[in-house]
């Protein structure tokens, strides 16, 4: 119980007055991850700005959309953690029926068959809530289970994992998919799997992936795969965004070219420039420091994430943190290896910068489960 | 239950979570050095290639063509001018599937198959890419707006304006000026490398005539502009600009009022007109009729109404009368009769009796007097040389041809142009034929006969000149030898041009000058000597010229010819009941100069008539002759003869 203490009064980084920390818990809100979101809502709507070509309209719809961001993560953060451990199972299975009624009368947008119009509610994608829904109901799985878990558990995590990845895929949203894929695998990886089965799993994925390319990889996805290791194979089809987009961060430099004066971007070079590529706007206009002080706040914003994990006092919400926090890193990561050529081209945004709707929302609900965590479960001991 | 769950030991748990949690950490960090050396590559050291590569995307050199020279005539007048047209054009690489574009245009503004085809093939051409290739030239207003409003269903299509000669004169400076088309593959292929930068821009080339001639001076030089474009190739801003040299203004010395007359003159009649001002040597009017539009070419002219030009083999309106020769017939007398004087071989007294036709010795055949075969027959009795140009006696040309030889004959004529292009910038004329031994061992292999030599002296058998060389030699002989060498071009944007002649041809020189006005009076007598009592002793032209107008205020020097087209038999020609088909009929020539014999005024204007299927030279021909002096002399020049009469 003493390191606990000790955990819970180093909380406030080195703040010992309880009087703004009071505060600060009364509306459940957590500061430093406050201040890390708004930031880089702040560059976000900047660059945006620069990336629409000046479109107002643009940058208002997404100033609005982070708003609403907010407020959903607002409320989210004041329902109690054990909450959301009551009701994953329900959540969980609200969701597979959710994506079901998808598979039946959902509604297809950008190639992808994952929108549910239903009567009386916003359009919205079920596909959204199970990045959170799912490591919901792993981290309560396994929380109850001793750790580290056992090869049964771990099958049965599998299942739970792979249900709703399948019918995602089946919408032909391969992206949301892998996050929801990696959100639960982040869960099983930080309940203390045994590293030899995690290895056997990663050696087992590499042997597999030819077969998976051969077979069963369809044809822009194979394409780009190649597209990946030769980007010249086919400059003005496939391999144009990459080569355009590492044109515009290249030629950016350390400096950039000055916010606005992106020549790639405003001459419409960057496909995507407001969505997945934005990064390439950022790094052209902005050069290589604009980039680093991009990756410095999604450290702070992480660096917090993992706090909140680490203080956090029941497994429950250790796991939920750590792997709402690891999975805001995998899309910053993945997004921005992605636009830089380090790995093929997904179709993943860069959090809070690249222009959207729900998914920037389902962000901020991450948020606000972070936020629940901090400050509920102190609350409660205190 | 206890078995199966087990109790969990928290702070087992909360440790391995930590140290799973502190290696996720060290995971983040490694990843986020891999992507910062990635990024640190791209933007450090990579820098300059991608730096490089980012304004090769956004900046584009194009191509600004020059503006071609105008053309100009004589005094002034446009002949060649430049006008704006909208072009609708494509840039294939742009077009996402060309055929349905085609497909989906045809069905707003009807494209022909034609217009496809020759599309496709400007397609083939050798060009840079990203260029824009024009569909069709000239779109009309209607076609214009209709592209425009669909425009965004049509990317790579735009409507380009574009300057294009015009030529308001149309047939009649078609073959004279030429005209501009598009250039083909076999002209790109034979450019160098300065000729295809320098063409960049253009679609057009002289083809034909003066067009093509100068076309050195009238392209002038290209232009660049470096441009930012977007991904879809538009122009967002202009950044460098060269701006192109215009090509030069050219003035020639064609007038084009009496190019007009000339070729009303000529009326229904097949044939050209070439007349020269001999103290320049400038071509005053260079007419072939039929002609054609010559604007029609420039524009890419249409399938059906180039197989109309080519199809008709009477009129072959593509082909260029006034440089293609044919056989000169009697208008080459005064030249071989001024030969004969040169050379001894006649003088002023020297005359024979004339049967009515020349025998060679010891050859039975009789080469008869076309002059006089469809008249009453006989010959012409007493005559001298003066009287065999007047009244164009064959037989006596016969005998001087035959007394001279054809070696003399040939040097003679050869100081006349015959045989040669003496026009200094109409490099495309035909020589004609000035035979000689060695022309016909070279091109028919046979030596060469004393027949051979009759028939050349009254410019028959091999013997062919063009109009312009026969206006040419006119103005040679009005010149009293003097030889200044036809020309097309007058000046160059203002500036007189006078080309430095590299190989020029030297003077006519005769033993004695008096030959010349010997001659031009005989040539005078043709036009002005009126009927008498003697038999056969008028000009074979006065009826036509002198008898036509009393009141004419200048003399006139001229000689008619007739050209024999085929061999037709005396007795056919005689008979009246045969009718020689149009086709089959002598062309009929005549050239002149005037004002002759004319102590206060040299010659002004010497004119080769040639007039296909015309039968009589000096009927026929002749009033054209008359008609184009006239006007020259009387409208466009205005000398009044009067005064200069009483002046003297």
């Amino acid at each position: 119980m003493s390191s606990q203490d000790f955990i819970r009064q180093s909380g406030g980084l080195g703040t010992k007055s309880s009087y703004s920390k009071s505060i600060w818990r009364t509306i459940h809100t957590d500061p430093p991850l406050l201040v890390g979101i708004t930031l880089l809502c702040g560059f976000g709507l900047l660059v945006l700005f620069s990336a629409s070509g000046g479109d107002v309209a643009v940058v208002q719809r997404q100033a609005l959309t982070m708003v609403v961001g907010l407020v959903v993560m607002f409320i989210v953060a004041q329902f109690n953690v054990r909450f959301f451990r009551q009701w994953a199972p329900t959540l969980y299975a609200a969701g597979l029926g959710l994506l079901g009624l998808v598979l039946l009368v959902g509604v297809e947008a950008n190639g992808a068959k994952s929108w549910l119009d239903l009567p009386g509610l916003p359009s919205f994608q079920p596909s959204e809530l199970m990045k959170f829904v799912v490591p919901m109901l792993m981290a309560w799985y396994l929380a109850s289970r001793p750790l580290p878990p056992r090869f049964k558990h771990l099958f049965w995590s599998a299942v739970m994992i792979l249900v709703p990845a399948a019918l995602i895929i089946i919408q032909n949203d391969t992206g949301t998919a892998i996050m929801v894929t990696m959100s639960g695998i982040f869960v099983v990886l930080l309940a203390g799997i045994r590293w030899r089965i995690v290895i056997a799993g990663f050696i087992m994925l590499l042997l597999a992936s030819p077969s998976w390319f051969i077979f069963l990889a369809q044809e822009h996805q194979k394409n780009r795969i190649l597209t990946f290791f030769n980007p010249y194979r086919d400059p003005t089809g496939a391999g144009y965004n990459i080569i355009q987009s590492q044109i515009a961060i290249g030629s950016g430099g350390i400096y950039g070219k000055g916010y606005g004066d992106g020549a790639q971007s405003h001459l419409d070079f960057i496909p995507e420039s407001n969505t997945d590529f934005i990064l390439a706007v950022l790094a052209e206009e902005f050069g290589l420091l604009g980039v680093l002080f991009l990756i410095s706040m999604y450290l702070f914003v992480l660096v917090r994430g993992c706090y909140i994990a680490y203080a956090a006092n029941d497994t429950f919400s250790r796991l939920l943190a750590g792997s709402i926090t690891l999975t805001f890193f995998f899309y910053v990561f993945v997004n921005m290896a992605m636009v830089s050529g380090l790995l093929p081209v997904i179709g993943l945004p860069l959090p809070l910068m690249s222009r959207g709707g729900t998914s920037v929302v389902t962000l901020f609900v991450g948020f606000g489960l972070l936020m629940s965590i901090q400050t509920h479960g102190h609350n409660r001991s205190v | 239950m206890a078995k199966k769950w087990q109790l969990k030991d928290h702070e087992a748990e909360r440790e391995l979570f930590s140290r799973r949690l502190v290696l996720a950490a060290v995971f983040v960090v490694l990843l986020f050095t891999a992507l910062i050396i990635k990024l640190v590559n791209l933007q450090v050291f990579q820098y300059e290639y991608f730096s490089a590569r980012s304004d090769g995307n956004r900046l584009h050199s194009q191509y600004v063509p020059p503006a071609r020279g105008l053309i100009f005539d004589n005094r002034g007048q446009l002949i060649a001018d430049n006008q704006p047209i909208f072009n609708l054009t494509v840039v294939s690489e742009q077009v996402g599937d060309l055929d349905e574009t085609l497909d989906y245009l045809d069905t707003l503004i009807d494209l022909s198959d034609d217009e496809r085809e020759q599309f496709n093939n400007r397609l083939r051409r050798n060009r840079v890419p990203f260029t824009s290739v024009p569909l069709r030239y000239v779109l009309s207003e209607a076609d214009k707006s209709k592209i425009a409003v669909n425009s965004f269903r049509l990317p790579g299509v735009a409507i380009e304006p574009q300057f294009v000669r015009q030529y308001p004169l149309k047939d009649l400076t078609a073959h004279s000026v030429g005209y501009v088309s598009e250039i083909n593959r076999a002209e790109l292929d034979s450019f160098d490398d300065e000729d295809r930068e320098n063409y960049g821009g253009t679609n057009h080339i002289g083809k034909t005539g003066i067009e093509r001639t100068y076309e050195d001076l009238l392209h002038g030089t290209v232009g660049y502009e470096i441009v930012e474009k977007n991904n879809r190739g538009q122009v967002m801003r202009r950044l460098d600009r060269t701006d192109p040299i215009a090509g030069k203004n050219i003035s020639l010395y064609l007038d084009s009022q009496l190019q007009i007359v000339a070729e009303e003159a000529l009326g229904n009649f097949r044939g050209a007109v070439v007349a020269i001002d001999p103290n320049t040597g400038g071509i005053l009017a260079m007419v072939s009729k039929p002609g054609f539009d010559p604007n029609l070419f420039v524009t890419g002219i249409s399938n059906k109404n180039y197989s109309v030009l080519v199809t008709d083999e009477i009129n072959t309106p593509l082909f260029d009368r006034s440089t293609n020769p044919y056989p000169p017939g009697s208008t080459i007398k005064p030249f071989l009769g001024l030969g004969g004087l040169h050379h001894g071989l006649v003088d002023y007294e020297f005359a024979i009796e004339d049967p009515g036709y020349f025998r060679l010795p010891g050859v039975r055949y009789r080469w008869g007097d076309y002059t006089l075969r469809t008249a009453i027959g006989g010959g012409h009795g007493h005559t001298n040389l003066q009287k065999a140009i007047y009244q164009s006696c064959d037989t006596f040309f016969y005998d001087l041809g035959n007394r001279m030889g054809i070696d003399t004959m040939h040097g003679f004529m050869s100081q006349f142009g015959f045989g040669e292009n003496f026009a200094l910038d109409i490099n495309y004329a035909r020589t004609g034929v000035l035979p000689s031994r060695e022309w016909k061992r070279a091109t028919r292999g046979e030596p060469w006969y004393p027949g051979d030599t009759i028939n050349s002296s009254i410019g028959q058998g091999y013997m062919w000149a063009t109009p312009l060389q026969l206006a040419t030699a006119a103005s040679i002989m009005a010149n009293k030898g003097k030889v200044i060498q036809p020309r097309m071009l007058k000046a160059i944007d203002g500036e007189p041009y006078d080309p430095e002649i590299l190989d020029r041809v030297s003077d006519v020189v005769v033993n004695d000058p008096d030959y010349w006005r010997y001659i031009e009076e005989s040539m005078s007598m043709v036009v002005h000597r009126a009927f008498n009592d003697v038999f056969r002793e008028y000009g074979t032209a006065y009826e036509a010229i002198a008898m036509e107008d009393p009141e004419m205020p200048y003399r006139m020097a001229g000689k008619s010819g007739s050209a024999q087209v085929v061999g037709i038999s005396q007795e056919i020609l005689q008979s009246d009941d045969i009718q020689v088909s149009d086709p089959n009929k002598d062309h009929a020539l005549f050239i002149s100069y005037a004002p002759a014999e004319n102590p206060s005024i040299k010659p002004q204007i010497a004119i080769a008539v040639f007039v296909e299927n015309g039968e009589h030279g000096s009927s026929v021909a002749g009033p054209i002759a008359k008609a184009v002096t006239d006007a020259y002399l009387l409208d466009i020049l205005q000398i009044d003869f009067a005064a200069m009469d009483s002046a003297c």
